[in-house]
Parts: C-alpha cells; sequence; structure tokens
C-alpha cells in the first residue's frame, strides 16, 4: 500500500527535524525549573530539622498530630510558608479546613498560608498516615512578621491526639491526655537517608469567603421563616376550616330561628289575633270593652309584621337583592296604608339575586325605613317614590317625596333621623345623599356597594389588625358632609 | 270595607250565602277561622278540612264558592292540595293562607291555580273584602307578585299550550300594580270599573295557571322520553 519513497522518510530529514526539536524545546525549560527548585529546597531545608512520630512506630498507622499557633494582635505577616511531607501520606489542616493532601513523601510541598493566617490564635492540625516500616511527619511553618518571625516545626511540641477523639480538629488547646509527639530522626538522617529531593509548591491559598446566604445565621433564619411560615399557612387554613364550619352552622342557625319563629310564634300570633275578633264580635258595638280588645288584635297585628322583619331578616334563604327590593315596596306599602300617602315603586325589572350580607342589608333596611316615616311624619306629600335601580357595581335606593321638604343646612338632624341614617350607611359602608330645599319635596338616596370581594375578604380583616377595616369605613365613609347637601334640581 | 257588608247584606244578595271551605291543619286555628267567616252575614263555613287529602276527598262533594287554603299542610302541601283540586273544580276560587308573606311561595301558588292570597293576620273587614273580590273577579296582587307574573309571561315559551299571552290592557294592569297601585287607582287611571280590573286579574291569574301547567307538562315531557 505504502509507496517506496516514504520508506526514506526517518533516514534524512527526519532526523534532523528531531534533534531541533530536542535542542530548543528542552534544555532551558528544565534547567530553569532545577534552579527555583533548588533554591526552594535550600529555603524549605533551612528550616525541617526533625522528623517526628509517635512513640511506637506500626505500619498502617494513623496519627493526628495537633499544634496550635498564635499570631500576635496588629502584625502584618508578609510571608507565611507550611512545608511539609510524612512518610507515606498526609491531610493538612489549618483551623479545621483541609488545606491540601499527599503521599509522596519523598516530596516536600509548600504551601502559602499568608492569606489564612490572620492575628490570633490558630490549629494546625496533620492526620499522618504510616503505610509500613517507618513513619515521621517533617513540617515547617515560616511566618515573616515585621519584628519576630512566628516559627513552627516539626518537634515534640507537637500534641497527639487520640483516635477516638472525633473533635480534635476543633480542640482550641490540647486535652490533658494528649501525648506529646516524638523525634524520631534528623533530616536526611536513617533511614530517609537521601530523601527528600524535591519540591513543589501549592498555589496560595485564599481564606473561604462565606456568602451571607452560606453563612449559619442567614440560613437559620431562612429556614425558620420558611417554617413559620409554614405553620401561618397551617393556621390559616384551619381559621378558614373552621370559619366556613362556623358560617354554614350561623346559616343553619339562622334557618332554624327563622321557622321556629314562623311555625311557633306565628301559629301563636295568628290565633291571638283570632281570638281577639271573636271576642270582639261577641261584645256590643259601642262597649268600651271592643275598643280595647281592638286595640290589642291591632298590636297583636303589628307584632306579627315585626315578626315578619325578624324572620326575613335572619333567614338566610332570602338574603338577594331582589329579595330585599320585594320587601322593602312591601314595607312601604304596608306603612303607607295608614297614611294618606300614596306609595309608588320604581324598582328595576329584573334584579339580580345577587347575595346581600345580612348586615348591610339591615342597615339599609332600617334607613329606608326611617326616610318613609320621615315622609310620612314631616313632608305633607300625597306621593311618595321608592325607587330601587342597580348602579355600575352598586345599588341605588332613593325614597322621593312631594312634600313641601326642608332646609337641609338648619334642619334638626337627631329629631328627624338623618344622623341616624348617616349612621346606619356607615355601618353599611354605603353614602348618602340628601337634595332638598323648602318647597320642593325631598329625596334622599342611598348608594351602596355590592361587591363580593368585601365580603371574601372580611374574615382577613377581622385576623389582621384594625387597619383593614379602618380603610373601608374611611373611603366610603357614610357620614353626610356639608358639601353632598345639594339643592334639587332633578324636578 | 264596612259599608261593604251592609250594602250587600241590605240587596238581599245575602240571602243565598257563599258556601266556604277551609283547609288547614291546626284545630283551634280552624274553629276560630270557621267562627269568623261563620260570623259574615254572607258567607258561611260549611266544609272544614284537617288536611290536604280529606279536602281533595270532601271538598268536591261540598262544591263551595271559596276554599281557604292553608298553604303549610303536613305531608301533601297546600299548593299541591291547590293544583290537584283545580283539576277536579276549575271553577271554584282558591285562597291561599299564609302565616307569613313570602312572594316564592305565594307565587308557586298562584301557578298552582291559586286566584289570591290572603296573610292569616288580615283584618276581619279585609278578610271579607277578600272573599267577595274573589268571588266576583281576581283577588289583590302585591306589587312584587305582579313583577313575578310579569316576568314568567316575558320568558319565550316552548311549546304551543304554552305560548298564552297577556293582553296589552292585562299588562297594563300588571305594570300599574307593580308601581305600587291599588285596583281602585288603577281603574281611574285606565278608566275603567274597578270589577273590570278585577276580572282582568282573574283572566291573569287564570292564564298564569295554564302557562305554568303547560310548562310543568313540557318539563315531564322533556324528562321522560
Amino acid at each position: 500500500m505504502s509507496s517506496p519513497q516514504k520508506l526514506n522518510f526517518p533516514s534524512a530529514t527526519g532526523w534532523i527535524v528531531v534533534a531541533l526539536l530536542l535542542f530548543t524545546l528542552t534544555p532551558r525549560s528544565f534547567s530553569q525549573d532545577d534552579d527555583r527548585s533548588r533554591a526552594q529546597m535550600t529555603e524549605a531545608l533551612k528550616h525541617t530539622k526533625y522528623w517526628i512520630w509517635d512513640k511506637e512506630t506500626r505500619d498502617k498507622q494513623t496519627i493526628h498530630f495537633w499544634h496550635s499557633v498564635n499570631i500576635p494582635a496588629r502584625t502584618v505577616i508578609s510571608r507565611a510558608t507550611i512545608y511539609i511531607t510524612v512518610d507515606n501520606g498526609y491531610r493538612l489542616f489549618l483551623d479545621g479546613r483541609e488545606l491540601g493532601q499527599g503521599s509522596d513523601w519523598k516530596t516536600i510541598t509548600e504551601y502559602d498560608v499568608r492569606s489564612l493566617l490572620t492575628p490570633g490564635p490558630h490549629v494546625l492540625a496533620v492526620e499522618a498516615f504510616n503505610d509500613r516500616l517507618a513513619g515521621g511527619l517533617m513540617f515547617a511553618l515560616e511566618a515573616e512578621t515585621g519584628d519576630k518571625p512566628v516559627e513552627i516545626l516539626s518537634d515534640d511540641s507537637w500534641k497527639i491526639a487520640p483516635l477516638e477523639d472525633k473533635n480534635w480538629l476543633d480542640e482550641e488547646s490540647p486535652r490533658a491526655n494528649w501525648a506529646s509527639a516524638v523525634i524520631v530522626g534528623k533530616v536526611y538522617g536513617d533511614p530517609w537517608k537521601p530523601w527528600p529531593y524535591a519540591i513543589v509548591s501549592v498555589p496560595p491559598l485564599q481564606p473561604i469567603v462565606l456568602h451571607f446566604w452560606q453563612k449559619l445565621w442567614f440560613q437559620v433564619t431562612l429556614l425558620s421563616l420558611l417554617g413559620l411560615a409554614v405553620v401561618i399557612c397551617i393556621w390559616l387554613l384551619t381559621q378558614l376550616t373552621s370559619r366556613a364550619r362556623a358560617e354554614r352552622l350561623l346559616h343553619m342557625q339562622r334557618a332554624r330561628i327563622a321557622r321556629d319563629i314562623h311555625d311557633d310564634l306565628g301559629v301563636r300570633l295568628t290565633q291571638l289575633v283570632l281570638l281577639g275578633e271573636l271576642a270582639q264580635n261577641e261584645l256590643p258595638a259601642q262597649s268600651e270593652m271592643r275598643g280595647q280588645i281592638d286595640r290589642i288584635c291591632e298590636q297583636a297585628r303589628d307584632l306579627g309584621h315585626a315578626m315578619d322583619e325578624i324572620v326575613w331578616a335572619v333567614s338566610s334563604r332570602r338574603d338577594t337583592v331582589r329579595d330585599f327590593a320585594a320587601f322593602v315596596c312591601k314595607y312601604a306599602q304596608w306603612f303607607c296604608q295608614s297614611t294618606e300617602i300614596r306609595c309608588r315603586f320604581d324598582v328595576e325589572d329584573e334584579l339580580p339575586p345577587t347575595p346581600f350580607d345580612l348586615a348591610i342589608r339591615r342597615n339599609l333596611l332600617l334607613a329606608v325605613k326611617e326616610a318613609i316615616a320621615n315622609a310620612a311624619k314631616h313632608s305633607g306629600a300625597s306621593e311618595l317614590f321608592l325607587r330601587i335601580y342597580r348602579k355600575g357595581e352598586g345599588l341605588f335606593v332613593a325614597v322621593e317625596d312631594d312634600g313641601h321638604g326642608f332646609d337641609a343646612a338648619r334642619a334638626d338632624w337627631t329629631r328627624n333621623g338623618l344622623t341616624n341614617m348617616a349612621q346606619r350607611m356607615e355601618e353599611a359602608g354605603g353614602k348618602f345623599f340628601i337634595y332638598t330645599s323648602p318647597g320642593m319635596g325631598c329625596r334622599i338616596e342611598f348608594h351602596l356597594p355590592l361587591t363580593v370581594t368585601r365580603r371574601r375578604w372580611r374574615w382577613l380583616n377581622r385576623i389582621l389588625p384594625e387597619e383593614n377595616n379602618h380603610d373601608i369605613a374611611e373611603n366610603e365613609n357614610g357620614t353626610l358632609r356639608a358639601d353632598e347637601i345639594q339643592t334639587p334640581n332633578h324636578r | 270595607m264596612r259599608s261593604d257588608i251592609t250594602k250587600t247584606s241590605e240587596s238581599g244578595v245575602a240571602l243565598r250565602r257563599l258556601k266556604i271551605a277551609l283547609v288547614e291543619d291546626k284545630a283551634d286555628l280552624r274553629d276560630s277561622w270557621s267562627k269568623l267567616i261563620n260570623s259574615f252575614p254572607d258567607f258561611s263555613c260549611d266544609c272544614i278540612c284537617a288536611s290536604g287529602e280529606e279536602a281533595l276527598r270532601s271538598i268536591p262533594l261540598a262544591k263551595p264558592n271559596v276554599v281557604l287554603m292553608d298553604i303549610f299542610l303536613p305531608r301533601m302541601s297546600g299548593i299541591e292540595c291547590t293544583s290537584r283540586l283545580k283539576e277536579i273544580l276549575p271553577k271554584t276560587q282558591v285562597v291561599m293562607l299564609t302565616g307569613v308573606d313570602d312572594n316564592e311561595l305565594v307565587f308557586m301558588a298562584l301557578q298552582a291555580g291559586a286566584d289570591g292570597f290572603l296573610l292569616k293576620r288580615t283584618k276581619p273587614a279585609d278578610l271579607h273584602a277578600a272573599l267577595l273580590e274573589v268571588t266576583r273577579g281576581g283577588a289583590p296582587m302585591s306589587s312584587e307578585v305582579a313583577r313575578r307574573v310579569i316576568e314568567s309571561f316575558r320568558r319565550p315559551a316552548k311549546t304551543r299550550e304554552q305560548s298564552v299571552h297577556l293582553t296589552t290592557r292585562e299588562e297594563e294592569v300588571l305594570i300599574l300594580l307593580t308601581k305600587g297601585y291599588s285596583n281602585k287607582e288603577i281603574a281611574d287611571k285606565l278608566s275603567l270599573s274597578v270589577e273590570t280590573v278585577g276580572s282582568h286579574l282573574k283572566h291573569i291569574y287564570e292564564k298564569l295557571h295554564v302557562r305554568s301547567r303547560a310548562e310543568a307538562v313540557a318539563r315531564y315531557m322533556t324528562s321522560n322520553p
């Protein structure tokens, strides 16, 4: 397959190329590295004198060497180097942080720890391992400060922590039962005669920067916040369920009360009225007793009416806007029967069955009743209009008469119930307006929000501090301000 | 109202007393009602029933002019009883008696064929007037019920039988009722006699019954193919 010319390749040009490559690449770089490592080696050996180990040496032996370092306060360290090698291997720790490992005991490793040795106490620890035969730790820490250098060498000042002691890395001072290290030989003495012969440097070590999210306080805070959130969620859930249960119970109770009033009291009251009427019939027409019984019957009927109102207010089956309109109309008609006023309705044709909260419903009913009673008592009107409409998101109720009106600015508000109406509207979260002037009739308007959101979140307002409730009361204020009293031009 | 009684008794109409049947489950109420009705010179309470079942047995035999029916009866409700009674005696007027003024119930009763309704607490004079009105024409209707009646007639009809419509006049009467006018005021406003307004009402009640019965049949047909 290959051509015969190609077979000549190594013999001629090939050899020249290989020789050139060897010349240019190898000699200079080797000699430079050699020079530097030799200088390093000399520096390292200046400090290291002894091999140390435990009293006895065994194969497969692990020893925990421990030494404290104290860097005086306010010293600036210009250089700090650790030289270390262990026959056969080691793990080096400073303040509990592992700086590095080594298993080639014939080579010294140089660690630059300048940035790690801040003023204050530190702990050096070496987990040394001997595979077989002799074992030893050769160590030197050289820290150059401004005046007196700090020097830790491998000598008998090292302590040996028992292997059972799990926290030996974190100890700040040696325990009483810790033994001292034993010098087992000189550097370059037997049995390590020709070694170590090389040195390697580890890039300068930097202190571990802990970001705030890695710090314990942050994690603890975060966790506790999460825990708190979970607890709050659970609490809110239980609150919600218990509220739902309470609401259902309330509805049931309301229904029961309404039924009881109707079934029991209602029937008895009907019977009372009937008995009264019958008794009346048996008396002579002009007798005084007859008049009295008539009054009793009248009272009982009124009582029945009041009871109907309670049943209506309490019954949860009837809490829609539509029912409200029906009830108010009925009331107005009933009320006007006993007066000279004709009652007229202007009600939106298809009012929706939107739910209407009991409290709002009641307040609005009472306010409208007050307005109707006012018209009947003071206005001298012949016709009274009750208007009920939806307006945007809200409900609009107006009581209008063609009577002689009054001067709203000078009227006695307490006497004619205006204060009361304002208060009712404030409680219901609605607005209240009067349009009147002497000789021009009177129109009283009630505006109420029908939004369901308020209803849904009311429980939150109840749980949370008052500010929420307050907001609503302030914004949808029902109190009548002077500028809201307007002279009518609607007629 | 009192003058009504004297007028009728003086004019001799009272010679033939109108027969009233009463359906009421509470014994003491039953007694009081019958005594009260018998105290009117032109009415007599002939047939007294304690339950809907009894009413269906005895009322067809007694053939009263007006039936006063309690709306809440044990087992068979007053509304159901009315609807069955109307099938047997379509010409007999049924007036519902209710303890509470509940539009929902009243409207249901009207759809079942009732010709009017009365609150149990009504004054004897008003009761008398209402009974007279029912025998002459339609009983008065409240504004809210009138509104419901208009609404129900405005719903599109599904079957031919259902497509009973109100005449313009009838609708006018209903609209005035929703605005709170009394029968007499309506008569004035539309230049009619009160009796004519009453007969309009009577027709409205009848049409409502026909329409709702057709609706019920239609519902039955669609649910049982």
